[in-house]
């Protein structure tokens, strides 16, 4: 029994579940406090698991492999014999190959990330409240399921804008300029994650209002088909912290979560796969999650 | 499409002793890496052995370019790749080494000394990763790190999603019991994480 009530948790908490089953497990969590438990305890191995590996990620990686992965005869074990090719990964890639550019973020996103994840971890003492709590809980998803809904859409629109993402704050050539501005009209300091490392270039950040809150979109492109255009969203929230959750609308991905008081969004057209190493990036820079 | 002719749109470099390399495949290969590495890393617990592994499979990707099918993913070949060698190394040979040579291995890595409990207790999750059997860790890594779907992660592997399934169950909840049994370097993280 305790097995399967563990499948079902842990399908949920990989984004496994289709709506009508993923609803019924939040009903679940919205009214059982041990479940709720236990899906806390899965989401706090997962998010250390990744905490563990991360490290990996921000490392330069070794010439040899580079060497590898262009062809060149390399030793297995780093030696004397010098390779001609630049140390940085990221740099390579980002003075690789102009692609596309324009990914402005729209308005309106942030403030309302509840969710799915908000019946195991927020709403538990509503819950105790019986329907109120439900009604909450419902009321949370909705507002959740309408943001991720206006985020995908916005994408798109962005996406079609071509190749003048519309920013508030156009980086400079010292980008922290950018985000020193920005942060002056918002609650908190936002902080500019590196995301050079894939190929990312800060564009600038535009001045996004949501949920009565506002919230900083920082705008990112590349000329890497593979990852594509991509927005940050930092907002500040009053709901309690959240893993980072995979939704979907359309062909736009969305990976999102909250952490001390601050709600985080990644969207973009990037394979899940990407937006998880991105993610965990972002959250290892930023001490995010 | 043969490795002659590369990929569509993509200049060829003649290389060493593998035949013309396209310079596309080549910087998806490149942009993998990172990605590869962190893969191979939890997969192997050493730094060493990892970059040993992703070297091979870049080797391998590119003597064997032509398999690939455009259109697919192409992290999700090189995954199964790295995945396969790896498979191989621990049938050939026990390739699990001691607690306090995982340990030391990475602590060994460029990064400077930081936060030095909070190190610890990571170590602790990886040595609870590393106490994982194989198949379970392959399937956890690429869920919950990588961040692949069950259905992608059993192609990878080649087996049913319900395999994958029932080994990311098990590999979870030891994963997660693990963890709750070393209280210390729970503790730690969790200081670490409030910083």
């Amino acid at each position: 029994m305790q097995q399967r009530s563990d499948d079902r948790l842990i399908a949920y908490l990989d984004g496994e579940l289709e709506m009508g089953r993923r609803r019924e497990v939040e009903a679940w969590l919205d009214t059982d406090p041990a479940a709720r438990q236990r899906m806390a305890a899965l989401a706090e191995a997962t998010r250390l698991l990744r905490r563990a590996l991360d490290e990996t990620i921000h490392e330069p990686v070794p010439d040899r492999l580079i060497a590898a992965a262009r062809g060149e005869a390399a030793p297995r074990q780093s030696s004397a014999h010098i390779l001609p090719f630049r140390g940085r990964l990221g740099a390579q890639i980002a003075e690789r190959r102009p692609w596309w550019i324009g990914l402005p973020v729209a308005a309106s996103l942030f403030g309302l990330l509840v969710g799915s994840g908000i019946a195991y971890l927020g709403v538990g003492k509503l819950a105790q409240d019986g329907v109120a709590g439900r009604q909450a809980a419902f009321e949370a998803t909705a507002a959740n399921n309408l943001w991720l809904d206006n985020a995908a859409g916005y994408f798109k629109l962005a996406v079609s804008a071509g190749d003048s993402p519309p920013v508030d704050i156009p980086a400079t050539e010292d980008p922290r300029e950018a985000l020193q501005k920005i942060s002056q009209s918002l609650p908190q300091e936002v902080r500019l994650p590196n995301l050079k490392p894939w190929g990312l270039n800060f564009r600038g950040a535009r001045l996004v209002v949501e949920g009565g809150r506002p919230a900083a979109a920082l705008v990112y492109t590349t000329d890497n088909k593979a990852i594509g255009p991509l927005s940050l969203i930092i907002g500040s929230s009053k709901q309690p912290d959240i893993s980072p959750t995979f939704d979907r609308r359309q062909d736009v991905n969305l990976l999102y979560w909250r952490h001390q008081g601050r709600a985080y969004a990644l969207v973009g057209q990037a394979d899940i796969g990407y937006l998880w190493g991105i993610a965990n990036d972002i959250a290892w820079q930023l001490d995010a999650v | 499409m043969s490795a002659r002719q590369g990929l569509a749109g993509s200049p060829l470099r003649l290389v060493s002793d593998r035949g013309p390399v396209s310079a596309r495949f080549s910087d998806q290969l490149i942009a993998v890496l990172p990605r590869l590495r962190r893969f191979a890393r939890g997969l192997s617990g050493s730094v060493s052995d990892a970059d040993d592994l992703v070297q091979a499979a870049c080797e391998r990707a590119l003597a064997r370019q032509h398999q690939f099918q455009e259109g697919t993913r192409f992290d999700s070949w090189m995954f199964r790749i790295v995945q396969t060698i790896w498979i191989d190394q621990v049938r050939s040979r026990d390739v699990r080494k001691e607690d306090g040579d995982i340990a030391e291995d990475r602590l060994g890595s460029d990064e400077p000394v930081r936060r030095v409990e909070a190190r610890l207790a990571l170590d602790e999750v990886r040595r609870a990763l590393d106490r994982l059997p194989p198949d379970q860790r392959t399937a956890l890594l690429l869920v919950t790190v990588e961040g692949l779907s069950y259905k992608e992660t059993a192609e990878i592997v080649q087996v049913p999603v319900g395999t994958i399934m029932s080994r990311l169950s098990r590999a979870r909840i030891a994963l997660q019991l693990q963890l709750e049994a070393a209280p210390e370097g729970r503790r730690s993280t969790k200081d670490a994480a409030a910083q």
